[in-house]
């Protein structure tokens, strides 16, 4: 019955219609005469509310003997308060709807809770509560301790974890980005009750943290309630100076086994030390990497699963912390190829030094930074997670107003110049994790060579001399 | 809870083009987005003993360009606009979706519309090679090289006899992914992906009149295939427990305690992802409370059911503290069987666990991929996508007696199957 629609064109992509531009969604930022700060931003779709809290208590501040710390302070957080036991805590957020969860970070200590938005004002409640009333049970810290104890016997067999925790012992040797977030099996042994109270004291000041809220609220009504709730508490206490972290730069490549006989693949970790998140060179730098190891059409993914087949996916990245935290390329791989698998990465990262990037290759790459962009804001942990970002970094109101023409202003040279400055192709450390009789003659040439145990014990002859 | 339902727009379009072909169409111009998102009716329930993972497989090969779409190109062409796309491949169904900027559907259809229409030609053995290696290392990833990664396979062979389509893994065995020829995989596109078996679904900042033009005039000319038949398997009753011990390199043993459930979308499936939520879902559940939280004897613990079409898997899983045997975690995930299948769950734990359940489905609902995956999947299944929105609703009026009577008829002891994997040094 409708006339013949004429044929579409399929021998090209079809074009474009009318963008419709896209703005981050409005937020309020304030700090309450206490000297906590509030950001608070209406996401009106559904009957939904994250609310979270975020302290200077990241695992960064860990002492060198107690790794561990900043993540188990957090841990037990929720685990007692002078109002609601272990299990009441729980049970209360989840009769709310939602779910209650404490952990840390790198940079911060946090609590969150996800609601139906009827019950913010008890979610703040619960918040408040749990963030300046925790009586850190000592039967409840045992416990955790004991469970954490067992889960570090577990990741002994996770050839990923093992991979990340050789990875990170060698590329921050001597600093505390070294150590498992978790801790250590000794350094959980000496973390008692005055330990964490210690730590908590001396990182969950008001004056440090800030309350994050996204949903289906109004802001000022929000403020008001956070001022009632958080302005009638008072501070759990101080916050410390972040500690400065400077790596050793190695000298060489260094090649670091650990030995899984038998293991079906090969989990291959290649990288070094990277910046800060606040490094001017930031923006290119992530340009650079979603070029390199950032998207799935990316050089490295291109190179190793789809040219080779010798992986189901590679991938690198710049972790952001205030600190410098590692440039990573990361992939599960064949182990017969696991020695090929590297030399193509080095030669990726050779490459992108070496020569100016294609015309078409930064459009594609920059096309998809700046139009996935909204995509990654559309849920209220999403837009939660970009205003954690101002918070944690220390980044200004209008950041994301500037962010995309930014990104969009990279140029080759640029790229270029921060590849030159930011990766180091002849002073990476390489972790290979599988079997070792096999993965060793492949890495004939490519650099001095350790066997570690899963254990974490070294079994070459050939002793490390970068370290 | 009906607070919930009145907020979500629930204006649907359905419309079926000439080839069969069905389209769902919803409108939210909440951001500048729209989700695409085909299911074809189609999963490695389709496949054959000798010639598994081909589903998947095949899946991979989607991706490899068609008649105007080089290899690799799909993915280049979404990303370089900011859009993301996959795939992914069950027991029923495979599906591929993409999100775009809005202005950009038009480029979403006709990669989708290129592939379905016009795929053989593009279809080589080189591509076939390197998506095989690629799914091998998938495979060595996921299954293999990962710590009790043999657990699940084993339970399905366990749980159902050998030519039920449940029987192997989705992924597949090893030697048959090897085996797998250009010659399957032209007659498993011709038979499988066709207009007539597949669900299109349009989420976003769309006009759903001028969306469906759209749709017809990328879509319209693909003729349909060949009528598919469903799969409707037999699956004798057990006839009594089976077990299953898998050694592996780890060091901390584990349990899994499987049944087999109702099929997705019956009254009793919904009774038993319930029953699985109230067991094990958070940390006031009382499997958390009694084995993790009070004995100390699970280092974790967790609870399921698959929405599958011919019958879903209840499962029971936990982990053993240093030091607990897997016989004995067994004995007291069977104890807390025991109890809820004697007498009714504590309303209280039913009511926190619908709560939990009801804001992870409204929190999922926040994503236009996910809500275009729902439309798809509630067409697929049950010719009614507009049923995916009210689908929370189905746990409203589970009583506790419910949940015991389902306890007492589908988690018996000749109906059971249990998996240890176990340290392979103490083995």
């Amino acid at each position: 019955m409708a006339a013949e629609r004429p044929r579409v064109d399929r021998s090209v992509s079809p074009p474009p219609r009318e963008i419709r531009p896209f703005q981050f969604p409005p937020f309020l930022r304030t700090r309450l005469p206490n000297g906590l700060a509030v950001i608070a931003a209406r996401l009106p779709n559904l009957p939904l509310v994250s609310l979270e809290l975020i302290a200077p208590a990241g695992a960064q501040y860990d002492p060198p003997e107690r790794p561990g710390i900043a993540t188990l302070t957090s841990s037990v957080l929720d685990e007692g308060t002078a109002l609601r036991s272990s299990l009441e805590v729980a049970a209360m957020a989840e009769r709310l709807g939602g779910y209650f969860t404490t952990g840390a970070d790198w940079d911060v200590g946090y609590l969150t809770t996800g609601l139906l938005s009827s019950h913010r004002r008890e979610g703040l409640d619960l918040l408040a509560e749990v963030l300046t009333a925790p009586t850190f049970p000592p039967e409840e810290i045992d416990r955790l301790r004991r469970q954490r104890i067992s889960e570090i016997l577990r990741r002994r067999q996770d050839p990923s974890a093992l991979a990340d925790e050789r990875f990170h012992r060698e590329v921050f040797r001597g600093t505390a980005y070294a150590e498992p977030l978790q801790g250590t099996e000794e350094s959980l042994s000496g973390l008692d009750r005055d330990a964490l109270l210690d730590f908590y004291r001396g990182h969950y000041g008001f004056d440090g943290s800030t309350l994050i809220a996204v949903g289906d609220f109004d802001p000022a009504e929000l403020l008001r309630e956070t001022e009632e709730v958080f302005g009638a508490a008072s501070s759990p206490g101080s916050v410390t100076p972040r500690p400065e972290i400077h790596p050793t730069p190695p000298r060489e490549v260094s090649v670091h086994l650990v030995d899984r006989p038998g293991a079906a693949q090969t989990e291959l970790r290649l990288g070094h030390v990277g910046v800060p998140r606040t490094d001017p060179d930031y923006v290119p730098l992530l340009v650079l990497n979603t070029l390199l190891g950032g998207k799935f059409t990316s050089r490295i993914n291109l190179n190793l699963r789809e040219r080779h087949g010798y992986t189901y996916g590679a991938s690198s990245r710049f972790s952001t912390r205030q600190g410098p935290g590692p440039f990573t390329v990361n992939a599960a791989v064949e182990t017969s190829a696991a020695g090929a698998s590297t030399r193509e990465v080095l030669h990726e990262l050779r490459r992108v030094r070496e020569a100016l990037v294609e015309p078409e290759e930064l459009a594609e790459t920059v096309g998809y930074i700046v139009g996935v962009f909204p995509y990654s804001l559309q849920t209220v942990g999403d837009v939660g997670r970009r205003l954690e970002t101002l918070a944690v970094f220390d980044l200004p109101d209008d950041y994301y107003t500037h962010y995309l023409r930014k990104i969009a202003a990279v140029t080759r040279e640029e790229i270029q110049e921060v590849a030159l400055r930011h990766l180091d192709p002849e002073r990476i450390a390489v972790v290979a994790v599988g079997p070792a009789e096999i993965l060793e003659p492949q890495f004939e040439g490519v650099g001095p060579v350790t066997v570690w145990s899963p254990e974490g014990e070294p079994r070459a002859a050939q002793p490390l001399r970068s370290s | 809870m009906s607070s919930h339902a009145t907020n979500l727009n629930l204006d649907l379009q359905r419309h079926t083009l000439d080839n069969g072909l069905q389209v769902v169409l919803h409108r939210d111009a909440s951001l500048p987005l729209v989700a695409v998102n085909l299911w074809y009716h189609v999963g490695s329930k389709n496949e054959r003993p000798g010639r598994t993972g081909f589903a998947h497989l095949f899946e991979h090969m989607l991706f490899q360009g068609s008649a105007n779409v080089g290899t690799n190109e799909h993915f280049r062409y979404i990303q370089q606009v900011g859009g993301v796309a996959n795939g992914s491949t069950w027991y029923d169904r495979t599906n591929y979706y993409e999100t775009v900027p809005a202005h950009h559907l038009d480029l979403a259809l006709w990669l989708e519309s290129d592939r379905m229409g016009f795929f053989l030609p593009a279809l080589t053995q080189e591509n076939l090679d390197t998506q095989r290696d690629v799914v091998m290392n998938e495979r060595r990833q996921r299954v293999e090289n990962q710590p009790y990664g043999g657990a699940g396979e084993r339970i399905n062979d366990l749980l159902y006899p050998p030519g039920h389509p449940y029987h192997w893994p989705v992924i597949g065995y090893m030697e048959d992914i090897a085996a797998a020829t250009l010659e399957d995989a032209r007659a498993f596109f011709s038979s499988y992906y066709t207009p007539n078996n597949a669900v299109l679904s349009v989420v976003g900042d769309i006009q759903p009149e001028d969306a469906l033009e759209r749709i017809e005039s990328w879509f319209g000319e693909i003729p349909p295939g060949p009528p598919v038949s469903p799969v409707v398997p037999v699956a004798t009753p057990l006839g009594g427990e089976r077990r299953g011990m898998i050694p592996d390199d780890v060091s901390l043993p584990r349990v899994y305690i499987a049944f087999r459930a109702p099929a997705y979308g019956q009254r009793e499936w919904y009774t038993a992802d319930l029953l699985a939520a109230v067991l094990a879902g958070g940390k006031s559940s009382p499997l958390y409370r009694d084995l993790v939280y009070g004995r100390q004897i699970a280092q974790d613990v967790g609870a399921s059911v698959g929405p599958q079409e011919c019958g879903g898997t209840f499962m029971l899983v936990a982990t053993a503290r240093p030091g607990v045997s897997a016989a004995a975690l067994e004995e007291a995930l069977l104890g807390h069987l025991a109890a809820v299948a004697a007498a009714p769950p504590d309303p209280a734990d039913l009511e926190r666990a619908r709560n939990r359940m009801l804001t992870d489905y409204y929190s999922g609902l926040q994503r236009l991929d996910t809500l275009a995956d729902l439309f798809s999947q509630f067409a697929t299944y049950f010719d009614d996508p507009a049923a995916g929105l009210a689908e929370a609703e189905r746990y409203l009026d589970v009583t506790p007696r419910e949940l015991m009577e389902y306890a007492a008829t589908w988690c018996t002891e000749p109906q059971r199957v249990v998996v240890s994997v176990v340290p392979r040094k103490a083995s």
